[in-house]
């Protein structure tokens, strides 16, 4: 199965806010009432194998109508969507499969469970074409792979917020998709849950092998799960690859802030040395200024840039790493330590703040602590020179 | 005194019960169409609908009555198929009584539709629905509170109906003459302690049924 949207869709105000607006406060509905007069065209087109793709994107980037459009809940104003062969939308064929002969899963962002159903029955609930015994088989054995078989006769206020998003799970795969959606369903959720999920759907997914969009604004998600990401921002393509080399090797700012390199500084040209390959940049945010290294290129001495470090990319010593290749080493303080979904971020001040991203085995072994001393190092070529006319 | 004449009592139970029946089949569909369909005149259906709630008595009968007359179409062709006329008979009681509920279901049962999350109806549709299984297996069971309220409603309310009734089924005692009725003539013809023992009845039986409706939606 492979699944392939290419749709277009004017976005003005839109349901996704008012969704929103009735779980925020006041002021942030305000925000986003304000960005969604201001309307955009969604306009995007990807494939999607079997596996897991990441819709990644920003709020509001268009996320959710696409998931819409693709299930058949939004009608897209212009475009194609398919299953391998079967076409579920197409505007110039005039064909528009209604939403329930879609076959296609998807879990909400509020997950949607009905509430006058126990979890069993929520379960169930797709699956009346079959036999009552059999609908209690499929579903139970589907809640058993889930882990959820206890939550079986409870209605869905009485569970917690981990078996709510396995039973949206189980339901939607329980009537045999032949693609699942996932819109951000992860997010109310604590990272030991998360990833127990995630593990449990990767493995269930083993044997399914459907093509799964998943969307999500979190980088740590997108990483833990990502065989491929589609970056998406104001409703279009912006990049899309692997999920490392998408977020070791950022294009534009943009890109650099949504897959979340850490470290996005401005400075200045202050040397140019064409035979080192090298330039040598002042860099400055609110705590200070520093100096790095960054690849040679075309800016004048004394130009703007703006540079990013992925946060992987640097190197972390509790001693100077005088001999090695790598052209930064930086002295500073350790300022804040913060577990991530699989790493540690260690934030070090050394002129500027750097963060740095490292296992938390390399915390434990190098005993780093906040107040501690520590060494920066990276490379030149660790350093990009971001293209901000994008 | 002498005995008491139940007819005009039992008679309109049977009126309001079935008249409720109806009203609330034809009254949740309105209300459905309201809450979840867009179309042209949409709000203009509404306000239609709920006429018969601010309409004199009097003027909603005189409609039923041009509308349903021996000598009109649709009399004629009601006549023509169950070989009896409308008016000036107990079904004729029925319509008028349920036209007069039928606001108040349509109103109730829309808000009631309304509130129901329509995400839940999206994700009983991709999991592979049609619009009547969505119907009847989410949106009626969350909104059956409140049409259960409006069912309520619409009973007493069908219980009570004078004006319309009088002008379409007419006064006929042992026929048409419902306990609403009976009462405006016990009063006219000085039958003080009849008139009292219905009022005291039906005063009684609605206040409940509207406390029950409170309970319902309010104090949930």
């Amino acid at each position: 199965m492979t699944l392939s949207v290419k749709i277009q869709k004017a976005l003005g105000s839109f349901d996704n806010d008012a969704a929103r607006s009735r779980q925020s406060s006041t002021s942030s509905v305000e925000f986003h009432r304000a960005l969604s007069h201001e309307g955009f065209q969604l306009d995007v087109e990807f494939e999607v194998p079997p596996g897991f793709a990441i819709l990644f994107g920003a709020s509001g980037s268009g996320k959710t109508t696409t998931l819409k459009s693709i299930s058949g809940i939004v009608r897209p104003d212009a475009g194609r969507i398919g299953i391998n062969d079967e076409v579920l939308f197409d505007s110039e064929r005039r064909i528009d499969l209604p939403i329930r002969r879609r076959g296609v899963g998807y879990v909400f962002q509020d997950l949607a469970l009905f509430p006058h159903l126990t979890a069993l029955a929520n379960v169930e609930f797709g699956m009346s074409h079959l036999p009552h015994n059999d609908r209690q088989r499929r579903a139970e054995a589907m809640m058993e792979a889930l882990h959820i078989a206890h939550t079986a006769r409870r209605k869905p206020r009485e569970i917690s917020g981990g078996e709510a998003q396995r039973i949206a799970l189980a339901r939607a795969l329980s009537c045999g998709p032949r693609i699942l959606l996932l819109d951000e369903p992860l997010s109310a959720i604590d990272e030991a849950t998360k990833l127990g999920i995630i593990s449990d759907l990767k493995s269930i997914n083993r044997e399914l092998r459907l093509p799964i969009l998943y969307v999500t604004h979190n980088r740590e998600e997108a990483v833990a799960l990502g065989e491929r990401v589609i970056v998406v921002e104001r409703g279009r393509v912006v990049a899309r690859g692997e999920p490392i080399e998408l977020f070791g090797t950022p294009i534009t700012n943009s890109v650099a802030r949504l897959t979340g390199v850490e470290n996005i500084f401005a400075g200045s040209v202050v040397s140019k040395s064409e035979r080192d390959g090298t330039m040598t940049v002042e860099i400055s945010d609110r705590s200070g200024v520093c100096r790095v290294d960054v690849p040679f290129g075309n800016q004048a001495r004394g130009e703007r840039v703006t540079v990013a470090v992925p946060a992987g990319d640097i190197l972390l010593a509790t001693e100077d790493p005088r001999s090695t290749s790598l052209r930064n080493r930086l002295h500073g303080r350790i300022s804040a330590i913060e577990d991530k979904v699989n790493r540690t971020v260690v934030s070090v001040q050394a002129g500027v703040v750097w963060n740095s991203s490292v296992t938390r085995q390399a915390v434990r072994e190098l005993g780093l602590s906040q107040g501690g001393e520590v060494w920066l190092a990276f490379k030149t070529h660790s350093c990009y020179l971001l293209d901000e006319t994008q | 005194m002498g005995e008491i004449d139940w007819f005009p009592l039992t008679l309109s139970l049977r009126v309001a019960l079935i008249a409720t029946a109806f009203v609330v089949i034809i009254g949740v569909a309105l209300g459905w169409l309201l809450a979840r369909r867009r179309f042209f005149g949409r709000e203009l259906l509404d306000a239609a609908v709920t006429l018969p709630l601010v309409l004199p008595p009097t003027v909603l009968g005189y409609y039923l009555l041009v509308l349903l007359g021996r000598k009109s179409l649709v009399g004629h062709a009601i006549e023509a198929i169950t070989g009896q006329p409308l008016v000036f008979t107990w079904r004729g009681a029925v319509v008028a009584a349920g036209i007069g509920a039928l606001p108040l279901v349509v109103k109730t049962s829309r808000t009631a539709i309304a509130a129901v999350d329509t995400n839940l109806e999206d994700a009983a549709r991709t999991l592979g629905q049609t619009e009547w299984r969505v119907f009847w297996r989410v949106t009626m069971p969350l909104a059956s509170l409140g049409i259960i309220a409006a069912a309520m409603l619409a009973f007493a309310r069908a219980l009570g109906d004078f004006g319309a009734t009088l002008m379409v089924a007419g006064n006929i005692p042992g026929r048409t003459q419902t306990a609403a009725i009976a009462i405006y003539d016990a009063a006219q013809a000085g039958r003080d302690n009849y008139a009292l023992v219905l009022v005291l009845i039906l005063s009684v039986v609605t206040l409940f049924l509207v406390y029950a409706t409170n309970k319902l939606t309010v104090g949930k």
